[in-house]
């Protein structure tokens, strides 16, 4: 029981801020970006180039997958997202070509066999019978502080507000002075940020590989509709809901099935109720 | 020259025309109201000086041209705006809200802030509430407060009476007097309401499907049959 607790809490985590990056675009800019998921993967391969084969400190490595995220994501703003605006369909199928061409880049470069991300922090901590890695519970702790971060952030700065208001009312937002441009960018900035960070985290939950980028995407959008758009709070909720359940399933009925009750999840949320669990009505 | 100068503006919402070739020219420190029945073009005309819509002619605030700019430009050169449906930020607290006016006069938030508690106490007491869960006259306090904290030299309001119970409207009516009065705001409001645009302004324009068709004092206007049109439409 108590294992399960602590990995379930250890996991949500992670999914927490693997989802907000996500969360945030879809929120704010009304985008379902589905090349998200390359985030995590472009984060995780860079990581592994510049710390592990160059050896450069590792937390240089993370900042470093970092800023490539930021500029992944106001490439994409830039180059996709702004030409077509509006046509959601459009964005949608661009952005899941997008992820696919980067899966094939990086077999392109880096080969298609799995590659095994050495601890951020090696070494083990036993708890209640779990050997608990402390790379895990370092990136547990880092996503709950960038969350922390991010939320002060959101609630308590003028951009952080102006990305509120975008969000709930945009002509409103413009009356109010607020470039939505400029405030989409920086969502699309930070989004970048996030996914790229988890994704150095979640490749050393697991490994790092080409077609890593599926299964992250999919949290993210389960968490997504699970949780309803425009709330942090909602949606960190339903990062825990879908980290427990997978922990809780593979511990108990099968490893192998884990993911295939987050997608179940995500249909009978849609069924009974599409708004979510915590979405507003107007957004 | 006149302080907002409106000279032959179209607007159009895809190829459907709202506004012919409006002129309107408003002086600093006056009221004017834009009156007319619903669609005659009235929201259409102040979301056009925003820079919302797609227009043709010429837009002017003392020596700037704001047409062909972008509404966060316009609202930085001065230009307030308190729309119809209110357009808020309803799960975020009414001092949030106003924040968020504070967008682009970041300088003046104090100012303003305590500009906006002396014409709305009611606005301090519920600061932390969401303004979804507020009434109509509230919310248009909010409304106008959120655009008073862009530090307005010209503040557009759109129908300020609409949906409120008359005795909100008094206080509203007061509280622009007082923009004008203590704070020399120019103020353009939009009514519906004859009565209560010429209560409170000192000029009227009167707007019918898109054209101007009388404009004058108070006084010129008060007997005027368009303006009893205008009012109760066709």
């Amino acid at each position: 029981m108590l294992q399960i607790l602590i990995q379930g809490l250890l996991l949500s985590g992670l999914y927490a801020l693997l989802a907000m990056g996500f969360t945030l675009i879809f929120s704010i800019g009304r985008v379902l970006n589905l090349a998200y998921g390359s985030y995590l993967l472009i984060g995780g391969y860079v990581y592994f180039q510049f710390s592990q084969v160059m050896g450069m400190p590792k937390l240089a490595g993370v900042a470093l997958a970092a800023i490539v995220g930021v500029v992944m994501g106001i490439a994409k703003f830039r180059l996709i997202v702004k030409p077509l605006k509006g046509d959601h369909v459009a964005v949608e199928i661009s952005t899941l070509i997008l992820a696919v061409v980067l899966q094939a880049a990086v077999v392109l470069v880096f080969g298609d066999s799995s590659k095994i991300l050495l601890p951020i922090i090696p070494g083990v901590k036993w708890l209640a019978g779990t050997a608990i890695p402390y790379s895990n519970l370092f990136a547990a702790i880092a996503s709950w502080l960038i969350l922390i971060g991010l939320y002060l952030f959101v609630r308590t700065t003028h951009t952080g507000r102006a990305m509120q208001a975008v969000s709930m009312d945009p002509k409103g937002a413009a009356i109010s002075g607020i470039d939505s441009d400029r405030v989409n960018m920086i969502t699309w900035a930070i989004s970048g940020a996030l996914g790229a960070v988890a994704g150095v985290f979640f490749a050393s939950y697991t490994q790092l590989y080409p077609g890593m980028w599926v299964g992250p995407l999919i949290i993210a959008v389960a968490v997504v509709i699970v949780g309803g758009i425009g709330s942090i709070i909602g949606t960190l909720i339903v990062a825990h809901i879908v980290g427990f359940m997978e922990v809780i399933v593979s511990a108990w009925i099968a490893p192998e099935l884990r993911g295939v009750f987050t997608m179940l999840l995500i249909i009978v949320v849609l069924v009974a109720r599409p708004r979510g669990l915590f979405g507003r009505e107007e957004l | 020259m006149s302080f907002l100068d409106i000279d032959k503006l179209s607007a159009f919402y895809g190829k459907a025309q709202a506004l012919h070739e409006v002129s309107l020219q408003v002086q600093e420190g006056e009221i004017v109201a834009i009156v007319g029945a619903n669609g005659a073009g009235k929201s259409t005309l102040l979301d056009s000086v925003m820079g919302l819509t797609k227009t043709g002619g010429v837009i002017r605030l003392g020596d700037q041209v704001l047409t062909g700019r972008s509404s966060s430009e316009i609202v930085k050169l001065g230009v307030g705006y308190a729309p119809e449906r209110f357009n808020l930020f309803p799960y975020m607290t009414v001092r949030d809200n106003l924040l968020v006016g504070a967008y682009t006069a970041r300088d003046d938030i104090a100012h303003n802030l305590d500009m906006v508690h002396k014409l709305f106490p009611r606005l301090e007491e519920r600061e932390h509430q969401e303004t979804s869960t507020q009434s109509g006259g509230e919310r248009q306090m909010v409304s106008l407060g959120r655009a008073l904290m862009t530090s307005p030299r010209v503040l557009l309001v759109d129908e300020p009476t609409i949906g409120l119970a008359p005795k909100v409207c008094l206080e509203i009516a007061e509280v622009l007097r007082r923009l004008q009065r203590e704070f020399g705001v120019t103020i353009v409001i939009t009514e519906q309401n004859a009565n209560f645009a010429l209560s409170l302004a000192e000029r009227l324009y009167v707007l019918e499907s898109g054209h101007v068709t009388a404009s004058g004092t108070v006084e010129e206007l008060r007997d005027d049959p368009r303006l009893a049109e205008a009012y109760f439409g066709h």
